[in-house]
């Protein structure tokens, strides 16, 4: 269990780039008019910016 | 209804015995001219034995004076954090029905970002047991105001209380102060190490008390870091829930950005301000300073001082504490020029 909890703490990060930034992203797209760049949804633009930035504060260890 | 409690004559003795531990851990010794069992002293070196008298003396004058502050209405910072926690929760349902336009929504923003921030009031309050003693029938309210204003800022009230107390003995000690990393040469750059230490690969913050649960290792300190964790995982599971859900917006606005606001607001404030530049020494480690934002905006912060030396007397009070006490504390070598 708590194995388990460290490891998800361990990948939160990127987690929380598809779980919050992502849907934030889309619903910010909306609020202000901007479409998504290449025909993408904006949820789907939301996962790959999210995720991208997520996956990047797990490596870097920091968001910026 | 009347003041709060008065911490009875056993309580008030062993508050004192944990404040000379503290004492003993906080002092710097200089041979042959400060001895050990107090801090420093400006302008009464040479004889040591007039030292240790006169320092002796002017201690018990310092605590007949503390004394009188301890207590007082403290029941006021219950109420309150039942008050705003109970609006603070509100919130969220009332976005999600649609009652929050952008003004309601602005308003919610200024209103969690207060609960985060001086949320930590009361709850620091409760860390010393200030509100309702340990043994008094009431204390459980105590505990509750603990628990309760610490989740806008989702940290465990019984890291927050463990942490705090190590804080308390190991006052700017590089290894063992929880709240040593928020050391900055300025105030800028104090602000950005607020933010700094909350990043995911950074030993800061947050993450330096987690660490410091698994090196105590405690059941206490195991018990307190899987409550932190839970309410972690509870916060987290509403920003993605709500944020799926069609409401990422008002969840950033309502409890994602009002807590880092809140963070930086409380190491700002409280870990920063009063204890920069990081000395060491009863009279040293906290320092009484002037806030270009004012007293109400530092959190009270500016009297910090007394906050370490007596632990026991509210925030509330430790302003007129302070001006009591203000020609002891210039004898015992603190600079009280700023108040």
């Amino acid at each position: 269990m708590t194995e388990a909890i460290r490891k998800l703490f361990a990948v939160m990060p990127f987690l929380f780039g598809i779980g919050f930034i992502a849907p934030l992203t889309a619903q910010l797209m909306a609020y202000w008019g901007v479409d998504a760049p290449f025909g993408m949804s904006r949820i789907a633009f939301g996962l790959l910016f999210g995720g991208a930035w997520g996956l990047y504060a797990n490596i870097k260890g920091r968001w910026l | 209804m009347t003041d709060g409690p008065v911490k009875e004559d056993s309580l008030v003795e062993a508050e004192m015995l944990v404040e000379a531990e503290v004492i003993e851990r906080n002092s710097i010794e200089v041979p042959g001219i400060i001895p050990a069992e107090d801090g420093p002293v400006i302008g009464l070196a040479g004889d040591d034995t007039l030292d240790k008298h006169l320092r002796r003396e002017m201690m018990k004058e310092e605590r007949a004076i503390a004394m009188q502050f301890h207590g007082g209405a403290t029941w006021v910072y219950a109420a309150l954090t039942v008050t705003c926690f109970a609006i603070w929760v509100s919130l969220f349902p009332l976005a999600i029905l649609g009652y929050l336009g952008p003004v309601g929504l602005t308003l919610g923003f200024l209103f969690s970002t207060f609960c985060a921030a001086y949320g930590f009031i009361p709850s620091h309050e409760a860390m010393h047991s200030n509100i309702y003693p340990r043994g008094h029938k009431l204390y459980w309210v105590n505990e509750l105001t603990g628990h309760l204003s610490t989740i806008p800022i989702a940290l465990g009230f019984g890291v927050a209380r463990l942490t705090h107390m190590e804080h308390h003995k190991y006052t700017n000690d590089p290894q063992l102060d929880p709240d040593y990393t928020d050391g900055a040469p300025n105030w800028w750059q104090a602000i950005l190490k607020t933010w700094w230490n909350r990043q995911p690969g950074v030993e800061g913050s947050v993450h330096r008390y987690k660490k410091m649960m698994v090196d105590m290792n405690t059941p206490a300190s195991r018990k307190a870091a899987m409550q932190t964790t839970i309410l972690q995982l509870v916060m987290l599971g509403t920003f993605f829930g709500m944020a799926w859900s069609g409401y990422a917006i008002e969840v950033a606005v309502l409890w994602w950005l009002p807590r880092q606001v809140g963070l930086s607001w409380i190491r700002y404030w409280l870990s920063w301000a009063p204890h920069h530049p990081q000395e060491r020494g009863r009279y040293k480690n906290t320092k009484i300073f002037r806030a270009r934002l004012g007293y109400w905006a530092s959190m009270a912060m500016e009297y910090h001082l007394i906050h370490h030396l007596y632990p026991g007397i509210p925030n509330h009070r430790q302003k007129e504490a302070y001006h009591a006490m203000k020609d002891v504390l210039r004898r015992q070598g603190v600079d009280v020029s700023a108040h």
